[in-house]
């Protein structure tokens, strides 16, 4: 519930400083995978979590209790834009936040980017998703069909020369 | 019911190819929600972006706020479940094969590549999210600010959210 900006840092000041269910190292491996399998991150992450401790069950109420809270606040938020989305005002702020939004969804990607440089030949897969996408319009499940094969190409000679 | 299973099927299917989490996938889901099903208008999807953006919690909040468009509460669960279901149990038996590779290299591979497409599926979101709910030069402006602003500096998300806010709240944007 306390997730702004995401759930990640608060989650790790749980669960690695605060409670030590996890060390640091076994939290930085975690998330790792679960930021590369596809998927919402954050219920990757509960499942991972969960399911260490209490197999399907685990991961089950880990995902009901990292979710359930936001939800309903979220519906909350929806029932009062139901009620005020006629208000000039609101209708500028959701505007002006959506704006912000992208730009987080953005900088994301340029920070994720900024390590690509280290070997630039991977900015090729990059660049092929991104023209793949915007440009033929492909469906995600194509782009990510098509570029995997040189993406793992490239990663294997990176994992050899870094 | 059947709006509520094409939902349900519609996000499933999205599930597995979200390299990138939730956000990768937002033009997709406009896309299929607003162009497609016409679920819901864009004004509405772009509103309950810019609320699931603002309200603490996961990211994956533009899905369940769609959901609810559709059909309330249940709409609102079945569209968030619908969108976790079939990556988590990819995940739940995944993780052991993942964490159990011993090869550095192996390992280190499959990072490395999961994060180049995740890299271009996040920006391509950006910038076609963009494109359909920015208007005018004034809200391009901003994102390109939010952009530099994180990249440069160190603030918190939160205060940049809040000025987005304040600047639409004085109709700037």
């Amino acid at each position: 519930m306390s997730g702004f900006g995401g759930v990640l840092p608060w989650a790790r000041r749980t669960l690695v400083e605060r409670d030590k269910i996890l060390t640091s190292e076994e939290f930085s491996a975690i998330l790792g995978i679960c930021q590369i399998v596809p998927g919402p991150n954050i219920v990757n992450l509960a499942v991972c979590v969960g399911s260490r401790f209490a197999g399907a069950k685990g991961a089950f109420a880990s995902v009901m209790g990292l979710t359930l809270g936001p939800i309903s606040l979220v519906m909350l938020l929806a029932v009062l834009y139901d009620h005020y989305s006629y208000l000039d005002s609101v209708k500028g702020i959701l505007r002006g936040i959506s704006a912000v939004g992208v730009g987080l969804i953005a900088s994301t990607g340029f920070k994720m980017l900024r390590d690509e440089f280290r070997y630039p030949a991977m900015l090729l897969v990059v660049i092929i998703t991104i023209l793949a996408v915007c440009y033929f319009h492909l469906g995600l499940g194509w782009v990510v069909l098509i570029a995997s094969p040189l993406a793992l190409f490239l990663a294997w000679k990176k994992a050899h020369k870094v | 019911m059947s709006i509520l299973l094409s939902l349900f099927l519609k996000l499933s299917a999205f599930s597995l190819v979200a390299f990138g989490g939730v956000n990768a996938l937002l033009p997709v889901l406009l896309n299929l929600a607003v162009n497609q099903e016409h679920w819901i208008d864009l004004q509405t999807f772009s509103d309950y972006f810019a609320i699931a953006q603002a309200a603490p919690g996961p990211n994956f909040m533009t899905v369940t706020l769609l959901g609810w468009h559709v059909y309330g509460v249940i709409g609102a669960c079945v569209a968030t479940l619908a969108i976790a279901w079939p990556s988590s149990i990819f995940i739940f038996y995944l993780q052991r094969l993942l964490l159990g590779i011993k090869d550095p290299h192996k390992k280190q591979s499959i990072q490395y590549a999961a994060a180049a497409l995740a890299i271009g599926l996040v920006l391509s979101s950006a910038w076609q999210i963009a494109l359909q709910i920015n208007h005018g030069v004034a809200a391009y402006a901003l994102t390109i600010a939010t952009i530099t602003f994180t990249l440069f500096t160190r603030w918190h998300p939160l205060y940049l959210i809040v000025f987005g806010a304040v600047l639409g709240l004085f109709g700037f944007i």
